[in-house]
């Protein structure tokens, strides 16, 4: 039952680093097989974006957002963990 | 001998009165004898002695508008904090989620533990803001949700004592333990209410107190469980679960399912279906984060 509030940062800022080195050609383009591509949800102006299409938003601006914050913050963890263990 | 004889000048000048310019008595043994009789009467001369230095302090025209820009300062200081707490917390929103009064505490916690016969749902509004809670029992607040989660923790560690488990640094990961599940829970409920897409007026504070209620039931559960053995503990746990599961229903439902819930009507469509699916899955997280929390307290 050790689930703390320092778990839980740790497992956001591996969360986002996941999002980060997501491979842009093969899951977020809109010729690829999967269909995840943002460009054919444009369609629906209306009040019906779509969960791909939010979650594809989503995922685009967290990756243009944290790009600098997070090459600081992973290194500051990573010279402490190498620190303090 | 020369210092002997300047530490023995300052116990004669104490004779009459006390010396304005020493602070603690010299207490070292070579005086000790001519201090014990002259103790008395230097107390009683301390505080009228040391009014008078700082009155001496005071007049001094330098030092008195050292005193003045420092208060300014202060002041200044004082008021660029008021204005820029606004910014990272919402003092004057959160004082909404506190002006409660005892009756309107009374019937909250009779509707988290018997919400069936209560009709109406819906919060009163006046002129486009929602009505404080303590004129409307439907109003979310935050003292319910506060003092609950203190009272768990504390009720955790009383638990834990009486199976000799306890120790304090428990009582901290209780906290943080129950602390971090909240985390959890707002943030997953503000990415679902995001992706669905939901217009909503339920905002993050809202959602906190909306989740801190069930702490109610966790305590009513471990405290049954204390006095009654693991069968008080299951009843009474799972009769808060079913409270907690209606109670959110009913209240989500009207947040999140606004236009179709007013009238009643049984909602179909695919964007109406999605919004049920949200509010059905946080009503039943709500029993299950329940029993995570607490099983483990009552042996």
């Amino acid at each position: 039952m050790a689930f703390t509030l320092y778990s839980l940062l740790q497992a956001a800022l591996l969360c986002v680093n996941a999002i980060a080195v997501l491979h842009e050609e093969r899951f977020l383009k809109n010729n690829c097989t999967v269909g995840w591509g943002t460009d054919q949800g444009i369609g629906g102006f209306g009040e019906e974006p779509g969960i791909k299409s939010q979650l594809m938003n989503l995922i685009r601006s967290v990756r243009t957002v944290m790009r600098v914050p997070l090459i600081i913050v992973n290194s500051i963890v990573i010279v402490l963990l190498l620190l303090f263990g | 001998m020369p210092a002997l004889a300047s530490k023995r000048r300052i116990p004669v000048s104490h004779l009459g009165m006390a010396d304005p310019h020493q602070l603690f008595d010299d207490t070292s043994s070579a005086q000790s004898q001519g201090y014990g009789a002259q103790r008395g009467p230097s107390g009683l001369g301390y505080p009228t002695a040391s009014a008078s230095p700082q009155a001496a302090f005071l007049a001094d025209p330098v030092s008195n508008m050292a005193m003045a820009y420092g208060s300014s300062l202060a002041a200044q200081g004082k008021e660029l904090v008021d204005k820029n707490i606004d910014r990272f917390i919402p003092v004057t929103k959160l004082k909404y989620y506190f002006a409660v009064d005892t009756l309107y505490v009374g019937k909250k916690l009779g509707l988290l533990f018997f919400p069936y016969l209560h009709q109406d749902w819906e919060v009163q509004y006046q002129q486009d803001t929602p009505v404080a809670p303590r004129f409307d029992v439907n109003a979310p607040d935050l003292y319910i949700p506060a003092m609950a989660f203190i009272t768990y923790v504390l009720v955790a560690g009383l638990a834990l004592g009486t199976q000799d488990r306890f120790s304090p640094d428990l009582l901290g990961l209780q906290a943080s333990s129950a602390l971090a599940w909240l985390t959890l829970e707002v943030l997953a409920i503000l990415l679902s209410l995001y992706l669905i897409t939901v217009n909503t007026d339920l905002t993050t504070i809202d959602l906190v107190a909306f989740l801190g209620y069930k702490y109610v039931g966790m305590i009513g559960g471990i405290l049954m469980g204390l006095l009654f053995g693991k069968i008080g503990y299951y009843l009474v746990l799972g009769w808060c679960c079913m409270s907690i599961f209606v109670f959110m229903i009913r209240t989500l439902r009207l947040k999140i399912l606004a236009e179709a819930a007013a009238e009643g009507v049984p909602v179909r469509g695919a964007r109406n279906q999605l919004r049920m699916y949200l509010t059905m899955a946080v009503a039943a997280a709500q029993p299950l984060l329940m029993y995570w929390l607490t099983f483990h307290l009552v042996r």
